[in-house]
């Protein structure tokens, strides 16, 4: 069939002024709902869906594509101004994008967000388009055994969050290894480290501990700085959009991060967590100022973002193509989905091209969209740094309780969000980085369950985690991460200049 | 390795020692439990205590290497942290926590923002609570009835 | 902080024009607990309860909170202890909570509840990949009697419903259930995804599932679980017909308070019983492709306790429950 025919009719209707007007409307509300710390897509999407229930099909799946965008964006901006990523895959947003919001930067950290995931979006749901079915086949072709090769990748890789000490990451990344135990075993059946506690067997909400760690660890450090805290910060220190070195300095980023990101979302079990860690770990390295990582580096905002739209838009393919809803979001979306009769699966773009050509061209409209509504919303945004302390670490402590009851009305999880506060606090206080915490709790448990089903398929025998080429190929690469530098200095007897010039 | 802001003496750092201990609680603790799934039969190739006992290794070799590292590199000066701030944070979510099933979101978010506010040397505690529960009404309203997200419902709430 | 507030009193404006606003309901406020995240069957079961009661103005308003956790149990114990006599709010649950509550030892259970009815349905089958040297039933037979350990299922989490009705096969065909390499999925995408990509021998799940992928030809569904053939997928057989004798539903219901009066239950289950007379609802259930099964009444409890003496049997010899 041809494509283009078929999405410019698509796009002919999504530019219709009504069906903007609804793209607008998604966009806005999937943003203020996102924004919530703890309220990621998912919930933002789910509580938002009856909106959409009264629209005729094409307006809804307009708005629809707004509010999961929308939706996406919402949790970056509060991750860079307030450093409560609302959901999992913001989190590495915030290591950068808040020291850079300290400084003044906040502007263009929202800025570089802001046209990074415009950019990935744009190419991912080109890719979503134009090479879904292909990219689908190899996403598909991940058995467990190369899921685990991924994830032996990304904990190579998450040494770029450690700060200073490898001591001080390992132990923040063995506590979040420790508390990704918690729960019932999904392989055995078998409660662990639940205590008795009901609430415990399902295990820590990644959310929870982000918001925890990150907000009220935040607010409680900063309460106990008491005076010498006092500075104040300034919302905008030199330009509030972009320069021209920022420019620089983030189209390569967001190139990569889509590149990270896209395939990864595609992937059955890949998520958009690990894109966003690999993301920043490649940044790291490739920086040619990597001094400046840890103390807000725009690359470090710039590829983690567009690595996670990427994703958002990944998931899309294996849910149009096959039908398999492989995120809660996506869950989500099959039910809105089915409103309308379109009933995503292998035959989908041949039984409803319209709708799914439809959707597409919303998706490139409601990507357009949030980049119109959010540039200029920019400055405003970095105002909020200027609300009195008092009373912005109030309203922070509001919202992220706000966003974590509305996921989860039960006391319980108030309680861990005020225990892992003050975990957060005392990981700041003797200077552990938080970032390993979060990552441990999101790797360990799948890593665990891929290699535990990798090696129940070979019944037992190891070697079979060794024998795809797709394995082999990711740990090759682990390899190289561990080792590039050693090997450098090895051959050439000077030290790997880090984020070497590769223009 | 070392803060250039940190100055040490020869004494061994005490923080370091204390953590060291809780890294080790949390290694035994991890282990026990690992023991425990480790007598109960699975019938696959990897069992629930393998990732377990791994952990807990690790978490034990961490405790040591925390506690030599606190032991050469010696009393590590930090600045010093007010308590006062902090409980009134901590007394913010403990009361939100404590409130919440009795008098409903408004008003139990309504004494956390007061709170954490008088923690960061704003005050008086009583007007920032009527205005943090009118504010937090206004949320409830909007979330609640709007979005039909479930918050719960207090006296306040009850009245629309 | 105004932009947070500004955006979402649209949201709220335009929430308002939705779904409230009925004129002549019998019960004016209803609270249904989904006690699961959103996006799950329970979560969309409840969802639809509070579409079909709410267009037909059946009750004027309807919400639907989320309680989720441990297989509905955090959500059941919730509404055990802090609903005792109050008939305006009621529980969505299933056959999963039955395997949950016997693994997870929850301590409160479905004789605490008011069951109302059994409202929709979903058979399981099993599938294998379409170049499978797996054609029927009798060769997957075949491959377990042989040597359990290499026939690989791909399913939900464990003591789930999938993970049961492969325990119930196994057993049924003369194979120690424990014997049984059943390999958990976190989701339906991943464990389809697993046996799409033949990484897996076979895969057991509803038959929803499969049904799409079968009709494009990348798998081949073995058997059903139902009594009868299945008008969604008629060239399928029943496991029964294969001589295995297994018959399993994954059904969901709808359960009331413990505590509530018999004229306040009586009128509970008038409105659902309107409800699942009317047209909104068989809308929703034909979109969604799940059978009505409604069960209500002495029949209901009599199946509800079928059920949950014989989950308790197969989770003892699975090695789930003691």
């Amino acid at each position: 069939m041809d494509t283009f025919a078929a999405l410019s009719q698509g796009l002919t209707i999504a530019l219709q002024p009504i069906n903007l007007l609804f793209a607008f409307v998604g966009v806005m509300l999937g943003t203020a709902v996102g924004v919530l710390p703890g309220i990621g897509p998912a919930l933002t999407v789910a509580l938002l869906l009856p909106i959409t229930f009264k629209l005729d099909p094409a307006g809804s799946l307009i708005m629809f594509a707004g509010i999961y965008y929308g939706g996406m964006y919402g949790g970056s901006t509060a991750s860079i101004l307030l450093n409560t990523p609302g959901e999992s895959s913001s989190i590495v947003t915030a290591l950068e994008g808040n020291k850079m919001a300290r400084a003044g930067r906040g502007g263009p950290a929202l800025a570089t967000a802001a046209i990074g995931s415009f950019v990935a979006g744009t190419i991912a749901t080109i890719g979503l388009a134009l090479v879904a079915p292909t990219v689908v086949d190899i996403a598909i072709s991940f058995g467990p055994e190369d899921y685990f090769a991924l994830m032996v990748l990304a904990f190579t890789t998450v040494s770029a969050a450690f700060g200073s000490s490898v001591t001080r990451g390992l132990t923040s990344l063995f506590l979040g290894l420790a508390l990704g135990l918690i729960g019932i075993d999904l392989q055995s059946g078998q409660a662990r480290l639940s205590f008795g506690i009901p609430d415990l067997l399902d295990g820590v909400e990644v959310t929870t501990l982000a918001v925890a760690l990150f907000a009220i660890g935040e607010t409680l450090s900063v309460a106990a700085a008491g005076a010498r805290a006092d500075e104040i910060i300034e919302p905008v220190k030199g330009s509030v959009f972009m320069t021209r070195e920022d420019w620089k300095r983030s189209w390569k980023p967001w190139i990569r991060g889509t590149f990270l990101g896209f395939p990864i979302g595609a992937m059955p079990a890949g998520g958009a967590e690990i894109p966003t860690f690999l993301s920043y770990a490649l940044e790291k390295r490739l920086c040619r100022k990597p001094d400046e990582f840890g103390n807000g580096a725009i690359e470090g905002v710039a590829g983690p973002e567009a690595a996670n739209n990427a994703a958002a838009a990944g998931v899309l393919v294996p849910l149009l193509t096959l039908g398999l809803p492989t995120s809660a979001t996506a869950a989500i979306m099959l039910a809105g989905f089915q409103q309308y009769g379109l009933n995503p699966g292998p035959l989908l773009f041949v039984t409803n091209p319209d709708l799914v050509w439809g959707l597409i061209a919303s998706l490139f409209i409601a990507n357009g969209m949030l980049l119109i509504l959010n540039l200029p919303l920019v400055g405003l945004w970095v105002r909020l740094l200027a609300i009195p302390r008092p009373w912005l670490y109030g309203g922070i402590l509001v919202f992220a309780t706000l966003g974590t009851l509305g996921a989860n009305p039960s006391l319980v999880e108030l309680g861990m969000l005020l225990i892992f506060g003050l975990l957060g606090y005392v990981l700041r206080r003797y200077d552990y980085p938080i970032a390993p915490v979060v990552v441990g709790l999101i790797l360990g448990p799948l890593s665990e369950q891929q290699l535990r089903r990798a090696l129940a398929i070979s019944v037992g025998d190891p070697l079979a985690l060794f024998q795809s080429p797709i394995a082999l190929t990711l740990y090759a690469l682990s390899a190289l991460a561990l080792f590039g530098p050693l090997l450098f200095f090895l051959l050439t007897g000077r030290k790997a200049p880090v984020g070497a010039d590769e223009d | 390795m070392s803060d250039p802001r940190l100055s040490s003496t020869r004494r061994p750092d005490k923080a370091g020692f204390v953590i060291a201990f809780g890294l080790a609680a949390l290694a035994l603790v991890v282990g026990w439990d690992a023991w425990r799934l480790s007598s109960i039969n699975a019938h696959s190739a990897v069992g629930p205590a393998a990732f377990p006992t791994i952990i807990a290794g690790g978490l034990a070799l961490l405790a040591v290497a925390t506690a030599a590292e606190a032991l050469r590199r010696g009393e590590v000066e930090r600045p010093r942290d007010e308590f006062a701030p902090m409980a009134w944070v901590l007394a913010g979510l403990v009361g939100q926590i404590v409130l919440l099933p009795l008098l409903g979101f408004s008003i139990a978010t309504g004494w956390l923002f007061a709170a954490t506010a008088k923690g960061f040397g704003r005050g008086p505690v009583w007007a920032h609570f009527l205005a943090g529960t009118v504010l937090c009404f206004l949320i409830y309203v909007i979330f609640a009835k709007g979005l039909q997200l479930a918050l719960p419902a207090g006296p306040i709430e009850r009245l629309m | 902080m105004t932009q947070i507030l500004r955006g979402a009193l649209v949201a709220a404006a335009l929430a308002a024009f939705a779904p409230m606003g009925a004129a002549h309901a019998e019960i004016k406020d209803l609270k249904i607990i989904a006690p699961a995240a959103p996006g799950g069957g329970w979560d969309q079961t409840a969802r639809s309860i509070q579409q079909a009661l709410q267009s037909d103005k059946l009750v004027s308003n309807v919400q639907v909170v989320n309680v989720p956790g441990a297989g509905g149990t955090i959500g059941l114990a919730q509404f055990v202890n802090a609903n005792k006599g109050d008939p305006n709010t009621l529980i969505v649950g299933g056959y999963v909570m039955v395997g949950a509550i016997i693994t997870n030892k929850s301590p409160v259970n479905l004789s605490q509840v008011t069951p109302i009815a059994r409202l929709t349905g979903e058979y399981e089958a099993i599938a294998v990949p379409a170049n499978s040297p797996i054609k029927s039933l009798a060769d997957l037979v075949a491959a377990l009697k042989a040597d359990p350990q290499k026939v690989s299922w791909a399913g939900g989490s464990a003591g789930g419903t999938d993970h049961i009705t492969a325990g119930l096969f196994a057993k049924a065909v003369g194979v120690d259930p424990t014997k049984v390499n059943y390999i958990a999925f976190s989701g339906g995408g991943e464990s389809l995804a697993s046996l799409l990509g033949g990484k897996v021998t076979a895969g057991i799940a509803s038959l929803s599932e499969y049904d799409s992928q079968a009709k494009a030809g990348k798998l081949r569904v073995l058997g059903v679980s139902s009594a009868q053939r299945l008008p969604e997928a008629p060239d399928v057989p029943t496991f029964k017909e294969a001589g295995i004798d297994v018959e399993i539903q994954n059904w969901r219901m709808i359960a009331a308070a413990p505590g509530i009066t018999p004229e306040q239950k009586k009128e509970i289950s008038e409105t659902i019983e309107k409800m699942v007379k009317s047209k909104a609802w068989t809308e929703l259930l034909a979109q969604k492709g799940w059978a009505n099964t409604y069960l209500s009444g002495s029949a209901f409890d009599a199946q509800l306790a079928k059920d949950i003496s014989a989950t308790q049997t197969i989770l003892k010899d699975i090695g789930l429950a003691q």
